[in-house]
């Protein structure tokens, strides 16, 4: 689905990732790990356009997409749910809904927005209402929902369950897992690695921008060096 | 019915101020720089509609250019200026905004003359009486009538067009509306366009009023410009509207009532620090 050479990527002169190469395959859950500043938020928006790649190749279902837009790349089935929800606190959540897809035909914004409903019920109940004045939880769903409307094949989640209730973390991963038994693939970043890894299929972890690993959760649960310093785990 | 002739006044004035700040707010808000040479644009549109009506003698062909050419003066405003320094600090825009106000001044005073230009025969010069004692001039009702056509179709637009919605979101956070497809740079010249032909139609509502444009008509609306979209919480299109509204009716009571105190012109930044001390945020800005 995904196949990521060399990415390198940063913020003017400053480099947040370097050569890193990892791939995701549809359905798959995959983890990106590791301390602040190592790199993992940087790779989500580097993957959505959103920050500038210096170099490597990304391809999605065999096309091209290191240099096109933003909005080119969620035509090829990528969509974001950042890091802190950044909702449009000034628009309704129906309003925040409809911006998600903004790329997408009438028609499809309105299965899109059915289904999003349909998986937050809680939103359906609130659509007329300013997203700013939702809680904490209901603007995840909202953050999650906005990225859903253009039915992505390729999730990119960042600190889902950053603040929220674990009764809201639940609910919000109930939805994550249910979409990815229907094919779609998702890249997880989580200071929660105890979540990350319940649910991903794969892992890999970054330092200071680096590759320090890369392998299903299974081996990295063996690697008794992954497991102290990046998963809290004797 | 003095109350209701100063309240009536201050709405005309605050129409005027909510055409001005609009474009400055919208500006604000996506780019975050303040472009105080918006001004510029509101004297150009003076201009404009004063010689297109000359010429023509038709007021509103004279609106309908006035805010169109503006409009694109705006979005090459924005090409030329602005983009280049977007990769800058806000600071380094909001010098390149004054130099180009000052300069625009000085280019006004070399093309048009130095004493301004006047109607030469003003429009819309009679009045209608109301109810007996209470009287309303022609241009007046035209400010209002134009202001609230104007902002209640961008309103429209801005609610109930996927467009709109997405122009909305770009104002409140470009990043992340970029994320979900907008097109931040067709925003920016749309932004830039809409802004400076609400500028340019005040310009020319402001002439009609006064029956005359001068190359330095704009300094009292740039500065109150940016005065009331701090009024109004920075960025915020309806804490703009309000602010606008508001600073017009207290300017027109003010001057009656504590004149002999204070200028009309410094209300605006009296009401702007009583307002800060409440409220640090604006009207209606979020902390």
């Amino acid at each position: 689905m995904l196949k990521v050479t060399g990415l390198t990527a940063g913020y003017g002169e400053l480099i947040a990732v370097r050569d890193f190469s990892f791939s995701v395959e549809k359905g798959e859950i995959l983890a990106l790990l590791g301390a602040n500043g190592a790199g993992k938020s940087s790779t989500l928006l580097s993957l959505m356009g959103l920050i500038k790649q210096k170099s490597g190749t990304i391809i999605a279902d065999s096309a091209d997409i290191s240099k096109l837009t933003p909005e080119a790349r969620i035509r090829h089935g990528i969509a974001i749910v950042p890091e802190g929800r950044r909702i449009f606190p000034d628009l309704s959540v129906l309003e925040n809904l409809i911006v998600g897809g903004h790329t997408v035909s009438k028609s499809k914004l309105d299965h899109g927005i059915n289904t999003v409903f349909g998986y937050f019920q809680r939103l359906k109940e609130r659509s007329g209402q300013l997203a700013g004045s939702l809680s904490g939880g209901e603007q995840q769903m909202l953050a999650i929902g906005r990225a859903l409307i253009s039915e992505p094949k390729l999730l990119l989640v960042d600190e889902l369950s950053l603040g929220l209730m674990p009764k809201i973390v639940d609910e919000c991963y109930a939805v994550l897992q249910q979409l990815n038994r229907n094919g779609t693939a998702i890249i997880l970043v989580e200071q929660n690695t105890e979540r990350a890894l319940a649910v991903a299929d794969n892992v890999c972890i970054l330092e200071a921008g680096n590759l320090n690993f890369t392998g299903s959760i299974a081996e990295a649960q063996k690697d008794s060096r992954i497991l102290h310093s990046f998963l809290g785990q004797e | 019915m003095l109350y209701l002739e100063l309240f009536i006044q201050g709405i005309v004035q605050g129409s005027i101020y909510a055409l001005i700040a609009l474009g400055l707010t919208l500006v604000y808000g996506l780019l975050r720089i303040l472009h105080v040479a918006h001004a510029a644009l509101f004297t150009l549109g003076g201009y404009i509609g004063v010689i297109v009506t000359n010429q023509t003698g038709s007021l509103a062909l004279a609106v309908l250019v006035a805010a169109i050419l503006v409009g694109i003066v705006g979005m090459a405003v924005y090409k030329i200026a602005y983009e280049p320094l977007l990769s800058q600090p806000p600071f380094i825009a909001l010098i390149a905004s004054i130099a180009l106000f000052i300069a625009s001044e000085e280019l006004f005073r070399i093309v048009f003359g130095p004493y301004g230009l006047s109607y030469a025969s003003q429009p819309l010069t009679g009045h209608l009486e109301l109810f007996p004692g209470f009287r309303l001039k022609y241009a007046e009702m035209l400010v209002i009538g134009m202001s609230v056509v104007v902002l209640s179709i961008l309103a429209y637009l801005s609610l109930n067009t996927r467009i709109g919605i997405a122009w909305r979101a770009s104002v409140t956070d470009p990043s992340m509306a970029r994320a979900f497809g907008v097109n931040i740079q067709n925003v920016r010249y749309m932004n830039f366009f809409i802004g400076s032909a609400l500028a340019a139609i005040a310009g020319v509502l402001v002439a009609l009023l006064n029956n005359f444009v001068e190359p330095t008509m704009g300094s009292v609306a740039s500065y109150k410009a940016l005065a009331i979209i701090v009024l109004g919480g920075l960025g915020n299109i309806r804490g703009t509207l309000l602010a606008s509204m508001l600073l017009g009716i207290i300017e027109a009571f003010g001057t009656i009532y504590i004149g002999h105190l204070i200028d009309r012109d410094a209300l605006a930044f009296g009401f702007l620090i009583i307002v800060l001390m409440v409220r640090p945020q604006g009207l209606m800005g979020v902390k």
